[in-house]
């Protein structure tokens, strides 16, 4: 028999059980889809975090931490006490580092990331929200994404940048309207001055830290989407103002509580750097100098292995999930092929008193299988991206309104499209395995005996 | 024996077993067939006839003895092998007609022509000519239920020559019509002996009919040949 033969007369024996196959092919059809969406999803996610991260070049990043005193003396036997041991101590994070770094190979350009709490307060509403010190050079490299305005020109304007998500909060629904609007930010600092005396007197009492609480304006130029993404991305705060402005204003430097207490000990200098690379290549180097002279760092490409795991993990759940339905669609397919052979069982000796051999007739009941999977893998697909772009509605429709930005959770790559056609030909064919030599195996003397 | 018999039967057995017990259903047959002979074939019910004829179509195997078609032990052949030979050296036609429902006329003919690796066309060509001289040409595109008995019969006898075997077994292709259509069926097959020189082997209980029609009748009983006549 030729291929076209066989494809033909599949096509022609299952339209004559019209329901029945339906009825199997859907099983299929929601088998691959489930699996399909499953696997849609995960890729989804995934590439919608390693696109931000492409997109941000965050992979040229490389941040540099102080190590804290704890963990310089815990560590000490891997750092002999040498000459240069001095040197690592008492290294600080400080504008000549900063300066120093830049003259590293593959360093782009070095900036302090100090981020302070602060209220916000925008035509009569408050929202408290961390504010992070962004240099201008930085902000106009094109690393930030403006939905409306652009990003302040000098780090000693009164302006600052502000998320399209903080501003929803504060009840403003378009970006637009917002900018060239003042703004105030309100810092908290520690103050032992004769002005704070109130709040001194309290933190003898032992309530609570002598705070002063010292409001300045500014004019919003700039709104930007906030990134959905945690770690120390460029911009991780909804709120960035310029460095010479910040370093006028008195607030409390703070990226986490421990900074709250440490910030006494180690006031000279900044307690993070941000490195900006010229290539991911130079990550490992300029990582291995940093480490090497005392301070601690953090890479996305570290935390990319990690991430790729999780994902990985998520995928092999989707998938089991998605396996299950599949697993029941192909108990679909052997039934309906072991009810159809029983019912052809006549027909098959025909086939062999006409000189068909037991490969012939394997193949037929196995093109009908395959043209199940087929047909399943094709609508199967169809129903797959339906699911995603309503699940895709659905929750955008409610996210949007919480001030995430749309996005598309799903991904088809290419070969997941021709994957799961081919995943799906290929089930359905292990369904028909047992079902094919049963019809292989049919005697056409008991078959043709007349009754 | 004759070497230019077309087939030679000898010391056939054929033994059915079911559990413990054994059935012997063929014993010992010899037989031969010359090239373009009508041989009848006659016995009681359960004598071997059929069960010959299904050795015959190679859809059985023997249990001891061999058939030889063509100077080629048909009794050695593997699934394959006799597969090739169903499809090309003999052409069968049941009582019950045995064709497959769904299709229509044309389709029942040209099957046998799908594991023959006939291109559609041809098969579509083929078949429609062979219906025409049986008489069917207006009822190709019926199926099986809207033709009467002798109809069907006759579709089946195009589908049992259509790839053009060398031999026909008919296994009781009247058993199941009227004394007309009887001697219609019998004529065509009787016609294809005579005119298209293909050696028939025909199963029946209507001795009638294979004195009329056979050049020779082998009568069977219990698994054994215990006569043989030649007719004129």
């Amino acid at each position: 028999m030729r291929f076209t033969d066989y494809i033909e007369q599949s096509f022609s024996n299952l339209r004559k059980k019209k329901l029945r196959t339906f009825l199997t092919t859907f099983g299929v059809v929601i088998g691959i889809g489930a699996l399909v969406c499953m696997f849609a999803f995960g890729k989804g996610m995934q590439k919608n975090v390693t696109d931000s991260f492409n997109k941000l070049e965050l992979f040229n990043y490389l941040g540099v931490f102080q190590r804290s005193q704890d963990d310089q003396r815990n560590q000490s036997p891997q750092y002999p006490n040498k000459q240069g041991e001095t040197d690592r101590q008492t290294r600080n994070l400080d504008d000549d580092f900063l300066i120093g770094l830049t003259k590293i190979e593959g360093v782009e350009w070095a900036f302090p990331e100090i981020r302070f709490p602060a209220m916000i307060r925008f035509q009569e509403e408050e929202e408290f929200s961390l504010v992070q010190v962004l240099p201008a050079k930085i902000c106009q490299s094109g690393i930030v994404d403006f939905r409306a305005g652009t990003f302040y020109t000098s780090d000693e304007e009164n302006s600052l940048i502000i998320s399209d998500s903080l501003l929803r909060r504060m009840d403003i629904k378009k970006p637009e309207e917002a900018v060239g609007k003042k703004i105030e930010v309100s810092t908290l600092a520690i103050d032992f001055s004769l002005d704070n005396i109130p709040n001194i007197l309290s933190f003898l009492r032992g309530q609570g830290l002598p705070f002063s609480r010292q409001s300045y304006t500014f004019t919003i130029v700039g709104v930007t989407e906030r990134m959905g993404v945690s770690g120390p991305t460029l911009m991780r705060s909804d709120v960035c103002i310029p460095r010479g402005t910040s370093e006028k204003m008195k607030k409390l430097p703070l990226t986490n509580i421990s900074d709250l207490f440490a910030s006494t000990r180690q006031m000279q200098g900044y307690t993070a750097v941000g490195i900006k690379l010229t290539s991911p290549k130079y990550v490992e180097p300029v990582k291995k100098h940093l480490e090497d002279m005392g301070f601690e760092t953090f890479s996305l490409m570290d935390q990319l292995e990690e991430i790729n795991t999780v994902f990985i993990f998520m995928d092999l759940f989707l998938f089991a999930v998605g396996m299950i339905a599949i697993v029941v669609a192909s108990l679909g397919i052997i039934n309906t092929m072991v009810m159809s052979i029983m019912e052809r069982y006549k027909e098959i000796g025909i086939m062999k008193a006409v000189g068909a051999s037991n490969k012939d007739v394997k193949k037929i009941f196995f093109f009908e299988s395959g043209v199940i999977g087929f047909m399943g893998g094709i609508f199967g697909l169809a129903l797959g991206w339906i699911v995603s772009v309503i699940i895709n509605l659905i929750i955008n429709g409610i996210a949007v309104g919480q001030g995430v930005p749309n996005m598309n959770y799903f991904s088809f790559p290419w070969w997941l499209c021709l994957g799961a056609i081919v995943f799906s030909i290929f089930v359905s064919l292990i369904a028909g395995i047992y079902p094919t030599l049963r019809a292989a195996k049919v005697d056409p003397v008991v078959a043709l005996r007349h009754d | 024996m004759d070497s230019d018999n077309l087939v030679e039967i000898k010391d056939l057995t054929k033994v059915y077993s079911s559990g413990r017990i054994e059935v012997v259903a063929l014993k010992d047959i010899n037989m031969s067939l010359r090239q373009g002979q009508f041989r009848g074939i006659t016995g009681p019910s359960g004598s071997g006839k059929s069960t010959l004829m299904n050795l015959l179509g190679g859809l059985d195997t023997p249990s001891s003895g061999s058939i030889k078609v063509q100077g080629k032990f048909i009794s050695e052949l593997d699934h394959e092998e006799l597969a090739l030979y169903r499809r090309h050296q003999v052409g069968m036609i049941f009582q019950s007609f045995n064709l497959i429902s769904s299709y229509t006329a044309w389709e029942n003919v040209a099957f046998p022509l799908l594991f023959a690796d006939v291109p559609k066309k041809e098969r579509i060509e083929r078949a429609t000519e062979i219906l025409d001289m049986v008489g069917l040409f207006e009822r190709k595109d019926h199926r099986p239920a809207e033709l009467s008995g002798g109809e069907q019969q006759r579709v089946a006898i195009a589908r049992a020559f259509i790839n053009r075997p060398k031999i026909l077994l008919a296994d009781e292709p009247t058993g199941n019509l009227d004394s007309k259509t009887s001697e219609q069926i019998t004529q065509i097959l009787s016609d294809l002996n005579k005119n298209r020189g293909f050696t028939v082997v025909m199963i029946s209980h209507e001795e009638s009919l294979l004195a009329e029609y056979a050049d020779d009748v082998v009568r069977l009983c219990d698994g054994k040949i215990v006569e043989q006549e030649t007719n004129n």
